[in-house]
C-alpha cells in the first residue's frame, strides 16, 4: 500500500498529510453546503464563482502574492493570496447572486442571470490567464503551474493550507448550523419565507458568501475547475437516496468523505491526479444513485 | 362620506388599507389605485378580481414583499414588514411557487414557519407539537411523512395551511387556493375554511379570480380591478358589479349571465342602462380593455 507509506514515512508524510487533512475538511463542509447549492439550483453560480477565483489568482500573482503556490509557505503571502482571491469570488458571487435573486415580489431579471454567469466565467478566466502570463514575464513567479491551478494538486497543499481548510470549514459549518431553519425555509419557498418574516436577502447573501469562502478554500486541493464539484456532487448523489432533508444532509457528508478518501486512495495507489480522482469517484456515486433511483421509481410505478 | 361612516372601530379591524396606491415603475399606470378597505377580525373575506387586476400586488403589499406604496396598510396596527416579522399573517401561497423537487417531507414543510424564528440552539418541541396539531386539524396527518413531491394539489394545499396554522397566525391569507384542485377538493377546501373560521375564530382572506371559490369561502366580497369596486356580501354581487370588475372579460367568462360588459363599463354604477342593452354574445375586445376607467370613450 503506497497510501500507508505516504502517510507514515517521515519526509513523505509532511508532503501528503496536509492534503489529506484538507481534503477531509473540505468534504465535511462541502457535503453540508452542497445540500443548499443543489436545493437552490446554484450549481452554475458555483461554477461562475470558482472561475472568478482564477481572475483573483492572476491579480494575486501580479501583486507578488504567488510564491505560496510555487512551493513557498510564507503566511503573509498565503494570507494575501487567500484574501485577494476571496474578494474576487465574493464580488462575482454577490453580483451574479443578486441578479438571479432579487426581491421575491418584484419582476426579476432572472433571464439575464444565466448570460451574466457565462460572461463572468469566461472573462475571469481570460483576465486570470493574461495576468498570470504577465506575472511570469515580470519574474514575479518562476513558472506558473497551470495544471495545479486548474485541477489542483495534493502536494501543493501546505500545512498552513490544511489549517485554513479546517478553520474555514468549522466557520462554515457553524454559520450553517446557526441559520439552518430560516435558510431551509428560504430555499424551499422564498416568497412564503419572506411573508413569515425570514430575511430572504440576508439568506441569499449568507449562502453566496459561504459559497465563495468554500470555493477559495477548496481550490488549492481541487483547482479552479474541480472545486465546485465538491460543492455540488455530494448532495446531488444524496438526493437520489432519500427525500428527507436531514437524511440527505447526513448522506451528503458521508458521500463526500467516502469520495475524498476513496479518490485519494486511487490517486496514491495508481498515481492518478488527486482532484480528478476525487471528482470521478463522486460522479460515480451520483451515477449509481441515479440508476438506482430510476429502477426504484420504475418499481414504485408498477 | 358614506365609507368613512361605515368604518369599523380599530379594535375590531385585522387589516386596514387606507388610500393604498402602487405602481411598479414610476410613471406607469398604477397597479393599485387608492384602495381603502377594512378587514374585520374574524370575518371571512373574499377578494375577487380579474387577472392583472392588482390582486397579487395587494397580497404582496400586505405580506411586506413589496414596498414603496402610498397610503397606509396596517396589520393589527403594524406596518406589513413588521407584521411579517411577527408572523401575524399565515400566508398560503399557490402550490406552484414551492420547490417540489425538494427532498423534504410534508411534516418538515409544515414546520418551517413555526421554526423559522427559533434561535440556533432553541428547542423545537413546542413548535413540533403545534405542527402535529395543525396537521391533524387540516387532515394531513396521514400523509405527513410523504415527500412533498408526491403530494396531490389538495394535499399540498392542506400542508401549506397547516404551515400557516402552526405559526400561530390569526389571519389566514390564501392566494388562488383552488387553482389546480379538483371539484371534490374544492368542496373540501371550502368546508375546511368554514371549520377554521368556526373552531379557531380565524380571519380568513381568500384571493381569487374565481367567483365560485370566493362565494363558497366568504361572508363578504371585495371586488378589485385596480381600484376597489365593491365590498359587501356575495349575494349582493350582481352581474352588473361583476361586469364592472371584469370589464370586457366578463362577457367571455360570465356570458351565461347576460352581461353586457361594454355597456356596463360605460355606464358606471347605473343599473338601468346595464340591463337595457343586452348583448350576451359580445366578446371582450382587447383594445377597449386597455382604457382607463374614467376614459370611457370607446364607443
Amino acid at each position: 500500500m503506497k497510501t500507508i507509506e505516504y502517510l507514515t514515512t517521515p519526509g513523505l508524510r509532511e508532503i501528503f498529510l496536509p492534503g489529506v487533512i484538507a481534503g477531509l475538511a473540505i468534504a465535511l463542509f462541502g457535503g453540508v453546503l452542497s445540500v443548499f447549492v443543489v436545493m437552490k439550483r446554484m450549481a452554475f453560480i458555483g461554477q461562475g464563482i470558482s472561475h472568478a477565483a482564477f481572475g483573483g489568482i492572476g491579480v494575486a500573482y501580479v501583486l507578488g502574492f504567488g510564491a505560496a503556490a510555487a512551493g513557498g509557505t510564507g503566511a503573509s503571502v498565503l494570507g494575501g493570496q487567500f484574501l485577494i482571491v476571496f474578494l474576487f469570488c465574493l464580488l462575482a458571487a454577490l453580483q451574479v447572486g443578486m441578479l438571479t435573486g432579487g426581491d421575491p415580489g418584484r419582476r426579476g431579471k432572472r433571464a439575464q442571470a444565466d448570460t451574466a454567469i457565462g460572461i463572468v466565467l469566461v472573462a475571469s478566466m481570460a483576465i486570470g490567464s493574461l495576468l498570470l502570463h504577465i506575472a511570469e514575464k515580470r519574474g514575479r513567479v518562476s513558472t506558473v503551474s497551470w495544471e495545479s491551478l486548474l485541477f489542483g494538486s495534493i502536494v501543493s497543499v501546505s500545512e498552513a493550507d490544511a489549517w485554513a481548510c479546517v478553520i474555514v470549514g468549522a466557520l462554515i459549518l457553524a454559520i450553517l448550523f446557526a441559520v439552518r431553519r430560516p435558510l431551509t425555509f428560504w430555499a424551499f419557498d422564498e416568497s412564503a419565507a419572506a411573508a413569515f418574516g425570514v430575511n430572504t436577502r440576508a439568506m441569499r447573501v449568507t449562502l453566496l458568501v459561504l459559497l465563495a469562502l468554500a470555493t477559495v478554500t477548496a481550490m488549492k486541493l481541487a483547482g479552479v475547475v474541480l472545486a465546485t464539484a465538491m460543492l455540488v456532487l455530494p448532495a446531488a448523489a444524496a438526493v437520489q437516496f432519500s427525500a428527507d432533508a436531514r437524511r440527505v444532509c447526513v448522506l451528503s457528508v458521508v458521500f463526500a468523505l467516502v469520495g475524498v478518501a476513496l479518490g485519494m486512495l486511487l490517486s496514491f495507489e495508481l498515481d492518478w491526479p488527486t482532484g480528478a480522482s476525487i471528482v470521478l469517484v463522486l460522479a460515480g456515486m451520483f451515477g449509481v444513485g441515479w440508476v438506482k433511483g430510476r429502477m426504484w421509481h420504475r418499481a414504485a410505478a408498477r | 362620506m358614506m365609507q368613512e361612516a361605515l368604518k369599523s372601530s380599530p379594535a375590531s379591524v385585522a387589516i386596514r388599507y387606507s388610500g393604498v396606491s402602487f405602481s411598479y415603475e414610476s410613471g406607469e399606470a398604477p397597479a393599485l389605485d387608492r384602495v381603502s378597505l377594512d378587514v374585520r377580525r374574524g370575518e371571512r373575506l373574499g377578494i375577487l378580481g380579474p387577472n392583472g387586476g392588482g390582486k397579487s400586488t395587494l397580497l404582496k403589499l400586505t405580506l411586506g414583499l413589496l414596498r414603496g406604496y402610498s397610503g397606509t396598510i396596517e396589520v393589527e396596527g403594524l406596518a406589513p414588514v413588521e407584521a411579517a416579522k411577527r408572523r401575524l399573517i399565515g400566508y398560503v401561497p399557490q402550490r406552484v411557487e414551492a420547490e417540489l423537487a425538494f427532498p423534504i417531507t410534508a411534516r418538515h414543510a409544515a414546520s418551517m414557519a413555526a421554526t423559522a424564528g427559533l434561535g440556533p440552539f432553541a428547542r423545537s418541541s413546542g413548535a413540533e407539537a403545534r405542527v402535529e396539531r395543525a396537521l391533524s386539524v387540516v387532515g394531513a396527518a396521514s400523509f405527513a411523512d410523504r415527500p412533498v413531491g408526491l403530494l396531490s394539489g389538495g394535499q399540498m394545499q392542506r400542508v401549506m395551511i397547516a404551515r400557516a396554522l402552526a405559526s400561530d397566525a390569526k389571519i389566514l391569507l390564501l392566494d388562488e387556493p383552488t387553482v389546480g384542485i379538483d371539484p371534490a377538493g374544492q368542496k373540501q377546501f371550502a368546508e375546511l375554511i368554514q371549520r377554521l373560521h368556526d373552531e379557531l375564530a380565524l380571519t380568513t382572506i381568500v384571493v381569487s379570480h374565481d367567483l365560485r371559490t370566493v362565494a363558497a369561502t366568504s361572508d363578504r366580497v371585495a371586488c378589485l380591478a385596480r381600484t376597489l369596486h365593491y365590498h359587501d356580501s356575495p349575494e349582493g354581487l350582481t352581474p352588473h358589479v361583476l361586469a364592472e370588475v371584469f370589464r370586457h372579460d366578463a362577457a367571455a367568462i360570465f356570458g351565461d349571465l347576460h352581461v353586457d360588459a361594454h355597456r356596463a363599463s360605460e355606464c358606471g354604477h347605473d343599473h338601468s342602462h346595464g340591463h337595457s342593452h343586452e348583448h350576451p354574445r359580445e366578446r371582450g375586445n382587447g383594445s377597449h380593455g386597455t382604457q382607463s376607467k374614467s376614459g370611457g370613450g370607446g364607443s
